[in-house]
């Protein structure tokens, strides 16, 4: 039989484990992958080597339909077999390279017993002090802080659990959702964070649909976020307290323009999506939706507003208040009352770095706090 | 004078490349995407680098239990691009599908002029779809980022990238031609 008959039976499996995927049925796909791989490889065989593309073509489609049959071995095999060779075109071999690091990834991986969600987040931060590969230690280690709370919220969004005012999500949550850092392409910086998958998914049966999609659903909370308008963020996210905690926590990715001045958050899965780019006017956009979808409240309207600039030095939420410092001048120290607004994951990266505090000064001098956003 | 139909339907009759279930789920998805946006018949822009046309573009509104199994739509979306892809190749520029091969994340499809199909891959051209329900600028950008994709890469195959605008109803096609 020649290289057509196989490649066609290939082609023919190929499309049923793709209908058997979008039907949910993971293991009939990988069973049809694999006949498909088989017919493929056999195909190879059949070829004449003066055929360099159709070659080239037909052996990073085996190697892949090996990769997608969760056979590593058999797509390692395959790969090494034909680069071994001085036949192959040249985008077969970037494209055979290719497969061969996500083979050794889904190794690592696989013998740490580590399943991931679908999809990477990657994020980069540019200009400022950043150069390209390098940034400061702590503006990198608040990013990743950031995007892991930013994650969690949405994790327990999804899960449809109460909204969380105070102290780290469950420890059940921890366990069973952990963000990871992984190695990115080079870039300006970039880093690149998947989301482990549950080892007890049981535990949310009914929220299994759609916690799966945590990483898609990350990506399009921070894209409605940047949003001028705020319509799509609303349907996107309806509760209103998940909404402004989104807000506020893509407010702090934004950069001021001082460490950095440009953060891009986009998909490593999906190349032609369009990055989600933070510069410092987004927190000017930020600031005006959080202004308009929060009221005043009633006592405002009778003190007068100030803007509090220096280091977050305490953060007391139980005794309600939280204390300003100003290094390098003479000025005291100073308390912000009423915090009771104040979510745990907002403020807690921002401790011992510089905030910008807005509050309303009593005419006894007490300030009472309005809203709070990093400096830096 | 008369605008031409695009042919969404019986796909997998002409385009070899596709079986008949894989061309009723690539049609069933843009019918779910057209309808998002519009009501049949629409009129959209055919653009490719010699010509603009507009094309008649006809569909079946999707019915609730379509609509529901394509709620995830980003899945809906590539593979009702795939459908209007192939369509106005065949269209536009006679080209067929013949041929699928896999790739790590998904599928490519080989398209050849209707009158030089071969058993082989040796003369067909890469077919680089994507979808989007985004405006102009965002099918523009698409197309840029295709054909740089495919200038970049050790690609020594030619291709054509392929960007269907569903809300904007425009087709927009550009060849990329191989590096060597």
């Amino acid at each position: 039989m020649s290289w057509t008959i196989h490649h066609s039976k290939s082609e023919e499996y190929a499309s049923q484990a793709e209908a058997a995927l979008k039907q949910g049925n993971a293991e009939r796909a990988a069973k049809l992958y694999q006949s498909a791989a088989k017919e493929e490889e056999t195909a190879l065989t059949k070829l004449d080597t003066s055929k360099v593309r159709t070659l080239g073509i037909t052996t990073v489609s085996a190697a892949s339909l090996w990769f997608k049959a969760h056979n590593l071995r058999q797509a390692e095999h395959v790969a090494f077999q034909w680069l071994a060779t001085d036949f192959l075109p040249d985008f077969a071999v970037d494209q055979l390279q290719t497969i061969l690091q996500s083979i050794w990834n889904e190794k690592i991986y696989q013998q740490a017993g580590i399943e991931f969600m679908k999809g990477e987040v990657l994020v980069s931060v540019g200009g400022g002090e950043v150069v390209p590969g390098g940034a400061p230690l702590h503006l990198i280690l608040r990013k990743v802080d950031e995007v892991r709370n930013f994650f969690y919220r949405t994790i327990e969004m999804l899960l449809n659990l109460p909204f969380r005012k105070h102290g780290s999500p469950s420890s059940e949550i921890q366990e069973q959702f952990r963000p990871w850092l992984l190695q990115a392409p080079f870039g300006s910086y970039q880093f690149a964070v998947r989301v482990q998958k549950p080892t007890q998914m049981s535990l949310f049966p009914e929220d299994t649909p759609e916690v799966e999609e945590v990483t898609r659903k990350f990506l399009k909370i921070v894209e409605d976020a940047a949003k001028e308008n705020h319509e799509d963020l609303k349907s996107t996210v309806p509760s209103p307290e998940y909404r402004e905690t989104f807000l506020k926590l893509s407010r702090n990715l934004a950069p001021t323009g001082k460490s950095f001045n440009r953060l891009e958050i986009k998909s490593a899965t999906d190349m032609e999506a369009r990055p989600i780019v933070f510069s410092p006017t987004s927190r000017q956009t930020i600031n005006k939706t959080l202004r308009e979808i929060k009221r005043p409240p009633e006592e405002k309207m009778q003190l007068e507003e100030e803007q509090v600039r220096g280091v977050l030095r305490a953060l007391h939420l139980d005794q309600d208040w939280l204390e300003i410092s100003f290094p390098g001048t003479d000025r005291e120290n100073i308390r912000i009352y009423q915090t009771g607004d104040v979510i745990d994951d907002l403020v807690g990266p921002m401790v011992n770095h510089r905030v910008i505090v807005d509050v309303g000064l009593r005419p006894d001098g007490k300030r009472l706090f309005r809203d709070i956003q990093s400096e830096e | 004078m008369t605008i031409q139909l695009l042919p969404l339907n019986d796909l997998a009759e002409r385009h070899h490349g596709l079986t008949p279930a894989l061309a009723e789920s690539y049609l069933e998805a843009a019918r779910v995407c057209l309808d998002w946006h519009h009501e049949p018949p629409q009129e959209f822009m055919l653009k490719n680098r010699a010509s603009e046309q507009q094309v008649l573009v006809e569909w079946e509104p999707p019915d609730e239990l379509c609509r529901g199994a394509w709620a995830n739509k980003d899945d809906a979306t590539r593979d009702g691009a795939y459908a209007c892809a192939l369509a106005a190749t065949e269209l536009s520029l006679g080209l067929l599908a013949v041929r699928r091969a896999e790739t790590l994340t998904g599928a490519d499809y080989y398209v050849a002029p209707i009158d030089r199909q071969t058993g082989d891959l040796e003369n067909c051209l890469r077919l680089e779809v994507s979808g989007t329900s985004l405006d102009t600028y965002e099918v523009h950008r698409r197309l840029r980022t295709k054909v740089r994709q495919a200038k970049e890469g050790k690609s020594n195959l030619p291709a054509l990238a392929i960007v269907v605008g569903f809300q904007v109803k425009l087709i927009s096609i550009q060849s990329v031609e191989g590096t060597s």
